[in-house]
């Protein structure tokens, strides 16, 4: 089976996914969740008005109409005008995605990076005290919650009470003629960076040393050093080679939760007019066309990292192509 | 003359008995359980009614300094900042006891029902549940049990029940399929125990040392969300926690004044970095992998 027919099963393989996924919000955020009626009218509405908005809405279809709509929605990217902003949901989210990438992508390259670097160096001197000292940080990293690391990066590095370096909040990358400016971008994205690469690391850290310290506990390396490899050319040729498939894991699942979970935080603290801040402003706000768009792309998103995962594993070890086969 | 049953109770006994030992020996291990006990010690206090009563009352004294009557200071509209650290590491605890009970035993029931029907539709599917779950955003997760629940005051700790017990589902699963290969389920299965009984009697006991890590990790990532959700508005709604306190210290630290931020993010931070050391003096005592 080649790598296209398979990317096509697995693709079969997550409608289910995706399926259970805007059901199960479906019914949560629109069949229980409010009632817009009122929030749409005016003072002193009519019975018409009612009814034309609740048909608007689609409150006076059937259950089961409602959600094949919202599924046709997702097909066609096409899911109809916000509730607050006079503005389509895919407009919306055409302008705040680019800038969600633009926040997050360094801090996840960053983390990731580090957080394997400093895990191979805790397992180069494993037990002595470099492995101790990089432990200790990774679990105090560990302990500190994210909103409080942003605060303090904040304060230190952007208000008058510590080096007010760089701006306290907001996201103006474009200089007036409208053109990307590369050093009000860095000047933008340094501290939300920090924050995550701090928190990143962390965990990470901790995570990948365990990975490769189960790699260095098996059989072949044992010959390898036997054989009289180096030991630098044991730890990239074979333990990190091998240790790929969870490192890969790990970094792909965790897309889909940094560009929503991670920067709804980021971006709402902030004031970054990315897809976190607005999914932060529909919650808020009941927006529910925003909030049905933000769960199903969030669905397609975790099932295609799903597939490029299952492709790259391949690739790492070609023995799982021929088991699935 | 009972020598015959101690020597018999002996090999089940002895791996907890091992476990004990080493969770002793373990330094790190034993000053996070002394700082968790702490914490446990103040949250009883506050049930008792012992301290931390008086965190809503204001008074004329805004913005104070640390003094011998307010440890701490006081915030803004005057109200004590060490009692209300108080009162909230005791809504902390409720949030992580209750979220961590919860999830790990929802996540035990499911993780074991669907590791010993392996590769029926029941386990398919129940994976696909975790799955799904697993693909929804967490806060937008939480927002929509809020709202489905109508302001419900459990809604937010019921949206992480609902979303924490995955996990320990998945690592249940794991390894009951494991021990369902081995030669003492099978002897079991011959001897014609119904299957209910195979799983109370001989899965459950076998995986709860892999439960007891699990819950101290549910509890960690409950606090923290907690902490956030609180913050974003998403969770507790009336009274006090560390979230809501950092939140009303952002308006603060722009005036200069940090008591609540630190006392706030003070006080979490230690609760949770002992259950970090607790967990992980756990993980190093009850997990056989590691004992060599």
């Amino acid at each position: 089976m080649n790598n296209w027919q398979f990317a096509f099963q697995m693709l079969l393989g997550g409608i289910p996914l995706i399926l259970g996924v805007t059901f199960i919000s479906f019914v949560l955020m629109v069949y229980f969740g409010p009632d817009l009626t009122f929030e749409l009218l005016g003072k002193n509405p009519s019975a018409e008005d009612i009814s034309q908005i609740r048909h608007l809405l689609g409150y006076d279809q059937s259950f089961w109409t409602r959600y094949f709509n919202y599924l046709q929605e997702l097909v066609t990217l096409d899911f109809g005008m916000s509730m607050m902003k006079d503005q389509p949901v895919a407009d919306m989210l055409k302008l705040a995605i680019p800038v969600s990438l633009l926040l997050m992508i360094p801090g996840f390259i960053l983390g990731n990076i580090l957080a394997i670097a400093l895990a191979i160096k805790a397992v180069q001197f494993r037990g002595q005290w470099r492995d101790k000292t990089i432990m200790t940080f990774s679990v105090v990293g560990m302990s500190i919650s994210f909103l409080v690391v942003i605060i303090v990066f904040q304060i230190s590095l952007s208000s008058s009470y510590g080096l007010d370096w760089f701006p306290v909040r907001g996201w103006e990358i474009f200089t007036a003629d409208g053109d990307f400016d590369g050093v009000r971008y860095l000047s933008y994205v340094t501290v939300p960076t920090l924050a995550t690469v701090f928190v990143a690391v962390g965990y990470n850290t901790r995570f990948y040393r365990a990975v490769l310290v189960e790699e260095l506990n098996k059989g072949y390396i044992t010959t390898a050093k036997a054989y009289g490899h180096k030991p630098s050319q044991v730890m990239y040729k074979y333990i990190l080679k091998n240790a790929m498939i969870p490192i890969i894991t790990r970094v792909m699942f965790s897309i889909p939760l940094v560009v929503i979970s991670g920067s709804l935080l980021i971006e709402s603290y902030f004031g970054i007019p990315g897809i976190g801040l607005v999914t932060y402003d529909a919650i808020i706000a009941g927006d529910q066309p925003v909030l049905k768009a933000v769960v199903g792309l969030t669905s397609v998103l975790f099932v295609l990292v799903l597939i490029m995962a299952e492709l790259l594993y391949r690739v790492f070890d070609p023995r799982m192509g021929k088991v699935s086969t | 003359m009972n020598h015959q049953a101690t020597y018999k109770a002996q090999p089940s006994h002895d791996l907890w008995f091992r476990a004990g030992q080493q969770l002793i020996s373990d330094k790190l291990g034993i000053l996070g359980a002394t700082i968790v006990l702490l914490f446990l010690f103040i949250t009883i206090g506050v049930w008792l009614g012992l301290w931390g009563q008086n965190w809503s009352e204001t008074s004329d004294f805004f913005n104070q300094s640390p003094s011998l009557r307010h440890w701490f200071g006081t915030n803004a509209i005057g109200q004590d900042i060490a009692s209300r650290g108080i009162y909230a590491t005791k809504v902390a605890f409720e949030v992580g006891l209750l979220v961590a009970v919860c999830a790990s035993l929802l996540g035990t029931l499911v993780g074991a029902v669907a590791g010993f029907k392996n590769n029926t539709w029941l386990d398919s599917s129940l994976l696909w549940l975790m799955g799904v779950i697993d693909s929804i955003p967490f806060y937008l997760f939480v927002a929509a049990i809020a709202y489905a629940m109508k302001g419900f005051i459990f809604s937010m700790h019921m949206a992480m029940i609902l979303v924490f017990w995955t996990e320990t589902a998945r690592v249940i699963r794991g390894e009951v399929i494991k021990l369902n290969q081995l030669e003492f389920i099978e002897s079991a299965v011959a001897m014609g125990q119904s299957q209910i009984k195979i799983l109370l009697k001989h899965i459950i006991p076998n995986v709860s040392h892999l439960l007891i890590i699990q819950s101290t990790l549910i509890f960690v990532a409950a606090i923290k969300s907690e902490v956030i959700l609180s913050f974003l508005g998403l969770g507790v709604k009336d009274g006090i926690s560390w979230g809501l306190m950092i939140a009303e210290s952002t308006n603060d630290i722009q005036a200069g004044y940090f008591l609540n931020f630190f006392v706030a993010s003070g006080l979490l931070f230690i609760l949770v970095i002992g259950f970090n050391l607790f967990s992980d003096a756990l993980q190093d005592a009850l997990d056989p992998k590691l004992q060599k």
